[in-house]
């Protein structure tokens, strides 16, 4: 799994707040930070057969 | 059976502490390590990792393997490796795996040592039983019906279980896995959906094709590996043991595809697609009719009309798209089916003969498909001749990956599903392995379900004892889905009121119900015997059920009332998935089975109401109204209480789920078109389904059980206290981000 550098006093801060904010893990706590600006550049969903993917699901129709 | 009396309670914190004597040991771990990377190819070559997983600590490779291929059905790709690569790496990791061995040992005694220190019981089995109803668990024992249930009742302890918000199971066995509620491990229906574009897709995993990947001729060489992802956040507490040196077995508990990585076994549940990548498509083979979906909308199964050559009828096994082809067909397997004259057959498949009996189900059989050169994608599945004569009529399972050969991650280590099916045979991996559709469809008939839910249990049980010998010391966790299923299913033959009663039937089909309630109770007869006198036992489930009557379509009801508008003016939508919409005036909408998410500014695509104040203001309006919504033709209330998110979730994944959820009263359920985010003409309608008993109302009404051989806390407990109380029996302290509070009762009572 790759891993990321960042300054420590960064890490500091996260490590004081991740608790607080309910992550499990500082690690947990940057990931979300990463995805979520992630999200502002991923297209559209980009697989056409998302429905297939649901069928089978007995709570729907 | 006396109550199990625990030891010492002594809560150690932090990590385990390394000795000065034992540093030297340490590194050599490192090393071992570094050579597990290689044992999953080293099962490959055939050495013999698969043997016992040990009493005290588990000799199973826990091997952070990723599987050899790695194919994600429909729109995803699949990794190559070459062959002759495979068995050279193989080889040398296998003797570099036997060369480190001693000194795995000898690190493994040593951390047990410790690990175990302040534990108050060697182990902690937790039987899962998805969905059994406390309410009528008590009604059963009280008929005397329940024997084991009732010892536990009466000599240990018996619980309403609170669940989730919602109180579904993906949502409620996350919360079970962490101690958190929904807000901090960010699955929050069975469905989620893309903000961006509004589509849905499944909550808790995310599969995506290969980014990279060159076109070479006809075929399609991808470069990375396709991403399959769990989206359930935060950390369960296998992996707190595990961060503690404790071992789990963690077998089939929702919400666990892809697997997680930690000290001890993990197989797959809920969610894990079959070869399509689908939740589950069976396939009805007939001789007449149209072909394609079994259902409007292409849901429900595939109906494949067989073609019928003198003695022979002929057709395929409809498999996944190939990904590896640029024009990506549909890949295809033949088969041949010959009358062996007495009914019964035998079909031709992927150079196999198979005995096809009339009437019963066919053994597992195994297939492979073929994308390319040297490629395999490997499946199971399930044949039931209903007739050879015409009309000719065979129902075929969904294609389940072989976990001999499996194509995704369906286990941890990689190793461990190909040891369960060398040791018990092939078995069911589809995450919903019971086809409830089947019966929806009619397709197949109450005890033809039954008893392919029933064959399906018997796997998992010989699995759980197998386990239950094998695993002396550390924890277990097993979910069985029959309890579910069958309620799901067979709630009409118990419920006077319901629309899809079928008085005729209700003799012959009723007592199914009650008949499960038994077995359910033998399994738990079962384990009691096999554990012994020393194990903490916890058997649960994560809801309760009640009779699913009447639908409530949620988006008819936003439509009528103005929030939501659809293109062209128009008053209904019959599409699904909300394409009808026009988002441009829509303020709120739905889809999946939990709540109603607000159109926001800055969240969704095409949001228009601003956060903050003004989403605020119109989720306080919805619930206003809402809370309290009455149906005019039973003039019952509807929906118990909607109630918003931020006021009953705490922690970083809010804004990820639905914004109001809805609490509905008992009879009612989001209407299956709403769930898919249609727009119905009426805002309730009658549930004619066999699909008649649900969960999908307000917490309050549908706690699951608990049971235990040891004295718990009184009430009000909850399935997020599982986890701490895990936690606590082996000693260790409870993590901040945990919201449960441990079980036990505090040592002055």
């Amino acid at each position: 799994m790759p891993k990321i550098k960042i300054e420590q006093a960064t890490y500091d801060r996260l490590a004081e707040l991740s608790g607080k904010a309910g992550y499990s893990s500082v690690d947990e706590f940057v990931t979300h930070i990463i995805e979520r600006e992630l999200e502002k550049f991923q297209d559209a969903s980009d697989d056409q057969q998302i429905e297939e993917r649901l069928r089978g699901l007995g709570y729907i129709e | 059976m006396a109550f199990l009396r625990l030891g010492p309670r002594r809560l150690r914190a932090g990590e385990l502490r390394l000795r000065a004597g034992e540093v030297l040991v340490a590194a050599a771990a490192l090393v071992w390590l570094a050579a597990s990377q290689f044992q999953l190819a080293a099962h490959w070559a055939g050495i013999a990792l698969l043997d016992h997983f040990g009493h005290g600590q588990a000799t199973l490779p826990v091997a952070p393997g990723e599987p050899t291929l790695a194919y994600i059905g429909p729109g995803a790709g699949i990794a190559l490796i070459g062959s002759f690569l495979t068995i050279f790496i193989a080889l040398l990791s296998a003797f570099a795996a036997l060369l480190v061995w001693p000194l795995r040992l000898i690190w493994r005694l040593i951390r047990g040592r410790h690990a175990y220190k302040y534990a108050q019981v060697p182990r902690v089995v937790i039987l899962g039983l998805d969905g059994l109803d406390p309410e009528l668990a008590e009604k059963f024992m009280d008929e005397g019906l329940l024997p084991n249930l009732q010892r536990l009742r009466d000599e240990g302890s018996f619980r309403r279980l609170g669940s989730t918000w919602p109180p579904l199971s993906p949502v409620a066995w996350s919360s079970f896995s962490t101690g958190a509620n929904p807000g901090k491990h960010n699955v929050f229906d069975f469905l989620t959906r893309n903000p961006s574009d509004y589509r849905p897709t499944i909550s808790s995993v995310r599969l995506r094709e290969p980014r990279r990947k060159f076109k070479l001729g006809r075929y399609i060489i991808p470069l990375s590996k396709p991403e399959i992802t769990l989206t359930r956040k935060s950390k369960p507490w296998w992996k707190v043991l595990s961060d503690a040196g404790i071992f789990s077995a963690v077998l089939r508990v929702p919400v666990t595809f892809p697997p997680d990585k930690f000290h001890g076994v993990q197989l797959s549940a809920m969610c894990v697609p079959d070869l399509r990548g689908s939740q589950g498509i069976f396939t009805h083979y007939v001789e007449t009719g149209q072909e394609g979906a079994t259902m409007d909308g292409d849901v429900g199964g595939d109906r494949i009309r067989v073609t019928r050559n003198g003695r022979a009828v002929e057709s395929y096994l409809r498999g996944p798209v190939n990904t590896l082809r640029v024009d990506r067909p549909e890949m295809r397997l033949p088969f041949r089916v010959v009358s062996d004259g007495n009914g019964a057959a035998k079909m031709r498949l992927d150079g196999q003969e198979i005995h096809l009996p009339l009437n019963k189900y066919s053994e597992w059989v195994r297939f492979a498909f073929h994308p390319a050169p040297g490629i395999k994608v490997h499946g199971i599945c399930q044949f039931l001749l209903k007739s050879f004569e015409p009309p000719f009529d065979l129902y075929c399972t969904p294609l389940h990956i072989d976990p001999h050969k499996p194509v995704m991650p369906i286990s941890h280590p990689a190793s461990y599903a190909t040891y369960l099916a060398a040791k018990h045979g092939t078995f069911a991996t589809l995450g919903l392995a019971e086809d409830t559709w089947s019966l929806s469809e009619k397709v197949l008939t109450e005890d033809e379900f039954l008893e392919q839910t029933y064959e399906i249990h018997a796997e998992r049980e010989a699995m759980f004892f197998d386990t239950l010998r094998c695993v002396r010391q550390g924890a277990i966790a097993c979910v069985f889905d029959t309890s579910d299923r069958v309620q799901h299913m067979f709630f009409r033959f118990f419920d006077e009121k319901h629309p899809a009663l079928q008085p005729q039937e209700r003799a012959s089909h009723a007592p199914a119900f009650r008949e499960m309630y038994k077995v359910m109770d033998d399994l738990v007869g079962r384990t009691l015997e096999a554990i012994g006198d020393e194990t903490a036992l916890l058997v649960m489930s994560d809801h309760g059920f009640k009779p699913f009557r009447r639908g409530v379509d949620l988006n008819a009801w936003l439509v009528a009332n103005g929030y939501m508008v659809l293109k062209d003016g128009a008053k209904t939508a019959s599409h699904p998935y909300l394409v009808d919409v026009d988002w441009s005036k829509t303020r709120a909408y739905a889809i999946g089975l939990a709540g109603i998410y607000i159109n926001k500014k800055g969240r969704e695509g095409q949001g228009i109401v601003a956060p903050g104040q003004e989403a605020r203001d119109l989720l306080r309006e919805l619930s206003r109204k809402l809370t309290g919504l009455r149906d005019d033709q039973t003039g019952e209330v509807a929906i118990h209480e909607a109630v918003l998110s931020a006021d009953v979730y705490r922690g970083p994944y809010i804004d990820q789920g639905p914004d109001l959820l809805i609490g509905y009263n008992v009879g009612y359920r989001v209407s299956w078109d709403a769930a898919v985010g249609k727009a119905g003409t009426a805002v309730f309608e009658d549930n004619r389904k066999a699909w008649s008993g649900d969960n999908c109302v307000h917490p309050a009404l549908v706690p699951g059980v608990l049971f235990s051989n040891m004295k718990l806390r009184e009430e009000p407990v909850n399935i997020i206290d599982i986890a701490p109380t895990v936690l606590e029996l082996f000693g260790l302290e409870k993590p901040a981000y945990m919201d449960g509070k441990s079980l036990l009762p505090a040592e002055t009572e």
